[in-house]
Formats: structure tokens, sequence, C-alpha cells
């Protein structure tokens, strides 16, 4: 498996390599065939599935596909786009260029990273593929959660969207940002005091990270790429369609009056918002907007704790993160930045 | 798995139907990204899987292994028969009842008061008069104002009998935001002739509400109330 016995293998091999070549074309050809023929396959069920079929379905049933179906579709293309973004970094990227060019103590280089959802503006779910990509380049755990958990926020968009929705009222946006940031470095700090970061990550992913070195000098930059997105969306699509499907259900079987007549306590409306932010799983560029209609019954505090819970954690995120660390780990992410926030809503409150 | 997301949003995308579950200003960008996908995933199938297995599967046991073979196929069935199979809806009035109707502040305040109460009565949207609805205008502002509306029909919570909204949901992003605005409609008897979720459109003038039991205090007075269908676009934004 290391790159020097592929190496010494080379000479050999290189008779065998005219006939190989073309029977590699061959079957090329057949791959693209194939899925063409899958593609085609999707697309004629698509359009001949008739409209019939739902009708024996219950309405709550109903909603829950089209909730599910609209939280899927919804972030689809972010994955995508983060997808991308992570080949991009760890094919195209030259190898030490990101860490050259961060800082090297850790602090300073905690709030580096902090800092880099500025120049990558996805939201959280497009965040985690593009996660896995830093954590192979070479950064560590603690460095790469840092940057999941500031991104969504520390972002132009999100800022914008939040600041189009809240104005200067009450902190709201300040008390985000600075929240997001402090938060996320908080983490980066704990689990950078970790003795062996590996151990934070899932085995599957470990394995990917160290199969990740082989392909080097193997095949072209494309054909990585191509083979690194087709591994990438693998690990993200199941976790994506059933974080989708839960979020889909909970909206279905939690009728939100119970949150809302919890509102306009100090304490309880803080919680309230906060199992909201877990639930509904919005993404960070639109939440503001989501939250603004629950602005006449909730304190200011509760949706600063909703606006900085939300885009770090929820159903849709823990599921796809769970393909990368484990779940111990993410218990205790969950409820540091649970209580964290919570204490940040509590404060803004206490104040406004 | 990604090509059935894919051929999903853009069959969507080419039958018009994107609008039924995200905003119009995420088309463009969905349906760009998904193209995009499928292409690099076909090309995925071109390259042989062969040498990808070489790292990973020492390890793993059968059983273990079965398992999640077994579990993944059916979260790939099912994601089929969502996607791919299952006509794509509106939500209806089970999510209505959970979303408070016109309790989003977001969804009605954002129209400048100022263009409704100067604009032509009767171009507004059910968002229009919910929103002037709720600014509580008096009886003498609506007097002479004609409205023409189509929604879908939901009770008023307080007096069945006599009073139905006709509502839309505002989407602001994805349907999963879609919060519920309608206006209130007074016609006794309503429920036999239109079912719930059924579209309706509405004509006539509003005044104060005749029934006791509602909370609304300004209702339409229908000259008009006819079966319609669903239009193209069901959601507002």
């Amino acid at each position: 498996m290391l790159l020097t016995d592929s190496a010494a293998a080379e000479p050999s091999k290189a008779a065998e390599r005219g006939g190989e070549r073309a029977r590699g074309q061959r079957r090329g050809l057949m791959g693209l065939l194939l899925g063409l023929a899958v593609l085609a396959l999707l697309a004629v069920t698509r359009m001949s599935a008739p409209q019939s079929v739902a009708a024996g379905m219950s309405d709550s049933a109903k909603d829950f596909v089209t909730l599910a179906v609209s939280v899927l579709i919804e972030s689809l293309p972010f994955v995508f786009l983060g997808i991308f973004l992570s080949v991009v970094v760890q094919v195209w990227l030259p190898d030490g260029f990101l860490l050259r060019h961060l800082p090297r103590r850790g602090v300073l280089r905690r709030f580096a990273v902090s800092l880099i959802g500025v120049l990558v503006p996805v939201c959280e779910c497009g965040n985690v593929p593009l996660t896995r990509g830093l954590i192979m380049k070479g950064l560590t755990v603690a460095e790469a959660m840092t940057f999941l958990l500031a991104a969504p926020i520390l972002n132009p968009i999100t800022i914008i969207t939040t600041y189009q929705a809240f104005g200067w009222d009450n902190g709201i946006l300040v008390s985000r940002i600075a929240g997001g940031f402090l938060i996320a470095n908080l983490i980066g700090w704990i689990y950078s005091r970790h003795p062996r970061q590996d151990t934070l990550l899932t085995s599957q992913f470990q394995a990917a990270c160290a199969s990740e070195g082989e392909h080097h000098a193997a095949a072209g930059k494309l054909q990585r790429s191509v083979r690194l997105f087709t591994k990438e969306t693998s690990a993200m699509m199941p976790a994506l369609f059933i974080g989708c499907a839960i979020a889909g259900a909970i909206q279905v079987g939690i009728p939100r009056d119970v949150l809302v007549t919890l509102g306009t306590n100090p304490v309880w409306s803080v919680l309230a918002l906060m199992v909201l932010a877990f639930v509904v799983s919005i993404c960070s560029n639109v939440d503001a907007f989501f939250v603004l209609s629950f602005g006449a019954t909730f304190l200011p505090g509760a949706i600063v704790a909703f606006l900085v819970f939300g885009p770090m954690i929820d159903i849709k995120m823990l599921v796809l993160m769970r393909t990368t660390f484990t779940t111990r780990t993410l218990v205790q992410i969950t409820s540091v930045v649970a209580l964290c926030s919570a204490a940040l809503g509590l404060a803004v409150n206490y104040v406004a | 798995m990604s090509l059935i997301g894919i051929v999903a949003t853009v069959w969507l995308g080419i039958t018009g139907q994107l609008g039924l579950y995200i905003h119009p200003r995420y088309f463009a960008f969905s349906i760009i990204m998904a193209v995009v996908a499928a292409a690099v995933v076909i090309v995925s199938f071109a390259l042989s899987p062969g040498d990808e297995h070489a790292g990973h599967d020492h390890e793993a046991e059968t059983g273990h292994k079965r398992f999640w073979a077994g579990a993944s196929s059916v979260v790939i069935a099912a994601s089929a028969v969502a996607l791919l199979v299952l006509p794509p809806t509106t939500l209806t009035t089970t999510t209505l009842e959970q979303r408070d109707l016109n309790g989003s502040a977001a969804a009605l305040t954002e129209e400048a008061s100022a263009k409704l109460t100067g604009g032509d009565a009767s171009k507004f949207s059910v968002k229009d008069w919910a929103s002037l609805l709720r600014q509580g205008a008096g009886v003498e502002f609506y007097a002479g104002k004609k409205a023409q509306l189509t929604g879908f029909v939901t009770p008023d919570q307080d007096d069945p009998e006599n009073v139905f909204y006709v509502a839309r949901f505002v989407v602001s992003h994805c349907v999963v935001d879609a919060q519920p605005v309608g206006v209130p409609v007074y016609r006794p008897g309503w429920q036999d002739e239109f079912p719930l979720d059924s579209w309706v459109g509405v004509s006539g003038g509003l005044t104060a509400n005749p029934s006791v039991a509602s909370s609304e205090g300004i209702v339409i007075i229908p000259e008009v109330v006819a079966a319609v269908d669903q239009p193209q676009q069901p959601y507002v934004y």
C-alpha cells in the first residue's frame, strides 16, 4: 500500500500496460453507458410515475414527505458545492499550502481557521465534506472542528441575512457573531488538549484518510477528483437522506404551539428556541428570516441562542457529522455548544 | 443515490415544480449544481471500480457488512419512492394548524404598508390583505375596496361553521419555513360546498365580521366563491 511498493513494481508492469489500457478503455466505455442507463432508468421512473399513487396517504404522511424532500432539495446543491470545494482543497491545492499560510501558534491558528468561513460561503451542510477535506489535508481534528462550528456563522451570507432580519436590534447580530466565534474556539481549545485526536474520528473516516495517500502517484488529478467526489458523495448521501427524513418526521410530529407557549419566560424561551433550532435543521444562511417570525413572541436572548446553536448543531448536522466523528465526540460537542448557547442567551436576556 | 436526488431536482426544474419546495432564487443554483454533479457521477461509472477496494475491505466482518448493505438498500428504496414515485404536493391544513395562521410577523410586515394603502386594491394578494388586516385599520378603511383572492380553504378555529380562511403559505427559503397567511371569509355552511385544502377563488368586499364566535374583526363577505384548480405556483414569496 505504500508508495514505494507501487514504484518498485512499476518496471515489471510496463510490458502488460499496453494490453491493459485497451481493456481499461473498453471497461470505461461500458461504465459510462451503464451510468447513462441508470440515469435514464431513474428519469423514466420519475416521468411515468402516476399522479394517483399518493391518493391513499393521510395528510400527515404527505406533509412528512413534502417537508423531508424540501429539506433535501434545499441542501443538496450546498452539499455538492461543499464536496467540490473539498475536492479542490484535497487534490488541487499544493501540499502544505494551507498549513504554510496559517499562523503556527495553536490559539491564533484556530482564530484564523475559524475565519476561513468568510472565504467559502457555504452553509453548514456543505461544510461537513469540506471539513473532511481539511482533515485529510493535515489540519488537526481540533482545528477542523473549530472551522466546522464557526464557518456557518462567520460567513458573509449569514451575516448579511441576519443584518437584514434584525439590524442592530438588541445586539442580536453582534452576539451571534461573537458568540459563534467564541464557542467554536472554545471547542477547538478543549479538543486541542485531547492527547489522541484520531480517536475522535470514526474508524471508516480514519481508513479513508489512510487510504488517501495511495492514489497520489498512480492517477491523474482529474481522475482522482472524480474518484474522491464519488467517495465523498457515497459517504454523505445516506446521512443526508436520513437526516432529512428525521427532520421532516419531527416537524410533523411535534406541535409548534408547545414551543411557542414557552416563549415569554426568560429561561424557558431560550430552551424552547434551542429545541426548535435543533428540530427544524434550517440552513444558517436563512435561519434569521425564519426566526424573525418568532421575534414578537420570544425574547432576544432566545433568538440569539437559536441563531448560535442552530447552525452548529441540529438533527441533519449530527447525522452528517456522524460520518466523520464518533458518537461520543458528538455528544460532548453538542452538550458544550448547548450549554454555551444557553448561557449566552440567558446573558442577553438579562442585559436586554 | 446522488443520481436519485439529481434526477428529481432536474425533473422538478424542467416541469416547473421546483417551486413546490424551494424559493425561486435558488432554482438556477440547484439545477446547475445538479447537472455538474450528474456529469461527475456518470464519469465516475467509467472509472473501473476494481482498484478502489484495495484499501479498506480487509477487516470488515461479513455479518456487519451485510447488515449495512441491507440498511442502505432500504434507505435507497425509500428515497427513490419519496423522490421519484410520489407526485410532488403542497403542504396541507395539518401543517397549517401547527404553524399559527397569520402568526408570523416576518411574513406579513415586510411589505411597505404605504404601497398597500395607496395601491389598487383589486390586485392585492392574500399576503397583502393579511398584512393590512394585521395592522388593524378600521372598517371605514375597507369601505368600497374589493378583494379578489385565490387560496386554499382552511377553517377558522374559533368559528369553523361560518368562517373559513383563504390561505397561502409564504416561503422565504424552502417549504420547511413556510408560514401560512390567510384572509377570513364569512360564509355559513361553507363546509358543504368546499372540502378542506381545496383551492377557491373568492371575491367580495370587506366589512365587520358578523360572526360572534370568531376572533377576526374584519372579514370578506363574498359575492362569489368558486372552486378553482391549484395554481402552478401555490406558494407566495
